[in-house]
């Protein structure tokens, strides 16, 4: 059954498209399951001998020049089929999202950097940091619950993570007891938790839970996330802040907020998939208009899932 | 996590079994002890010291990879992903299995194979497949019951 979407969420995704045909396609697509992405693990295997084994059970294309590791499966699968074949139980490759593999291409992690990944759980996008890295430097991985480092470990030692730190903190509590330290990060992947607008398609569920009040109370709690993310940041440091969501609230704002409290410069983005520019007013607040550098991106631009990308640079230390 | 790094002399004599075992000569990793008998694997750039800073501040829930586990009469057993990492090193007590023993094997039954006892690894063309335990006539399964092929 096609589940219905709230009418607050039709007025503001009508708000945030730019017009009744672009709110159709967007509602098109949020009703299909999304396409079957995998990322090669480079860490264990190279992308041309695993497009080779994998094409002689599957239809496989490598959609991405620049990036022979994404991989999209065209055939139809049975449920389960992808995660129960051997190469992903060697680690071979990883069963993850396209539009959620954005956010570490824009970290750009490479090897003996030091980086953190706060809300790292279940480590789809740690992994490919680490692959970035090609298992040197050190990857600091850290979420909260402990049934969420479980599954984050089970992943890591499946890819062959050799250069990783699991830790279970509050995300602002580990901020706050590293900014008290000399310890400083190249990198941070700040992808927080959100109200998942974005994973529409993967997760239906997603339409019963939705409310606006859940938005507003996330956009406080990332506020407060992004703020002592940055005091681990090295001078010039990169941090990445990306969500799974279209709301503005927890996207635009929070990178205005930044913007206007730290000292931190936002980076233009070249990402390969079709990005749509942040949006600098929404429902009577006005954010900067720096913030025109963030990346949207639609389910209906890419056939994917929403997502939201936007990289800070940190001018000079903060105290 | 409790913390206990593995001084050089006592890397010195794991290198060395896992020497006789399977002829891997070089492990490039900081060593610490995990649980019963286990040994985690880190090639991070961070030293002992700055680990054991950082595990005053932070909550360590685990470091690097599970690399083995300390068998009865000192052998020792390479974990799953271990085969595959040292995967270029591993030249002795390699055993070969057929399609069908992997069938079997990944998902976690013990296979029938005679060859000497003690712990073997497992290996399916090119693909590192874990360790066992030979009993003489079959091979003991150790796959994790995570990495096991669901019927």
């Amino acid at each position: 059954m096609k589940p219905e979407l709230k009418p607050k969420f039709i007025e503001r995704m009508h708000k945030l498209l730019s017009n009744d045909e672009d709110f159709e396609n967007f509602n098109e697509i949020i009703h299909k399951p999304p396409r079957n992405f995998i990322r090669c693990n480079t860490l264990k295997i190279s992308p041309s001998i695993l497009f080779e084994r994998l094409s002689k059970k599957w239809i496989v294309s490598q959609p991405f020049p620049e990036h022979h590791e994404i991989m999209l499966i065209n055939s139809d699968l049975k449920p389960g089929e992808l995660g129960n074949a051997i190469e992903h139980l060697l680690g071979y490759y990883y069963i993850q999202e396209i539009s959620s593999m954005m956010s570490v291409l824009a970290l750009n992690p490479k090897p003996n950097e030091f980086i953190l990944d706060l809300c790292a759980s279940p480590g789809s996008k740690t992994t490919q940091i680490v692959a970035g890295m090609q298992n040197s430097g050190t990857l600091i991985a850290n979420d909260f619950k402990l049934d969420r480092i479980m599954i984050l470990s089970s992943n890591l030692e499946r890819c062959g993570v050799t250069n990783c730190i699991i830790t279970r903190n509050d995300a602002i509590n580990i901020c706050s007891r590293i900014s008290k330290t000399q310890l400083r990060f190249d990198k941070i992947l700040l992808d927080v938790p959100c109200s998942g607008e974005g994973t529409l398609r993967s997760s239906p569920k997603t339409f019963e839970m939705w409310n606006e009040n859940i938005v507003h109370k996330l956009s406080r709690q990332q506020k407060k996330f992004i703020a002592f993310a940055l005091k681990c940041l090295k001078p010039k440091g990169t941090l990445v802040y990306s969500t799974c969501t279209h709301s503005p609230e927890e996207n635009e704002s929070v990178i205005d907020f930044a913007l206007k409290n730290f000292p931190v410069k936002i980076e233009t983005l070249s990402l390969p998939l079709n990005c749509r520019q942040g949006v600098i007013s929404w429902y009577g607040d006005k954010y900067s208009n720096e913030t025109l550098k963030c990346c949207r991106i639609y389910p209906h631009d890419n056939d994917s899932e929403g997502f939201f990308v936007s990289k800070l640079t940190l001018l000079e230390e903060m105290k | 996590m409790n913390l206990r790094f593995i001084k050089s002399p006592e890397k010195r004599i794991i290198t060395e079994q896992l020497n006789e075992q399977f002829g891997i000569e070089n492990l490039p990793y900081l060593l610490l002890e995990s649980g019963k008998e286990k040994i985690r694997a880190f090639s991070g750039h961070l030293s002992k010291e700055e680990i054991s800073k950082i595990s005053q501040i932070l909550n360590i829930e685990s470091i690097g990879i599970y690399l083995l586990r300390k068998e009865t009469h000192s052998e020792l057993r390479l974990s799953f992903d271990a085969t595959h990492i040292l995967k270029n090193q591993i030249k002795n007590n390699i055993i070969d299995i057929n399609k069908a023993q992997l069938i079997e094997w990944i998902r976690g039954r013990d296979v029938s194979i005679n060859t000497d006892k003690g712990i073997k690894v497992i290996k399916y063309n090119s693909d590192f497949l874990g360790c066992g335990k030979s009993s003489g006539d079959r091979i003991i399964n150790h796959v994790p019951k995570d990495r096991r092929i669901k019927k």
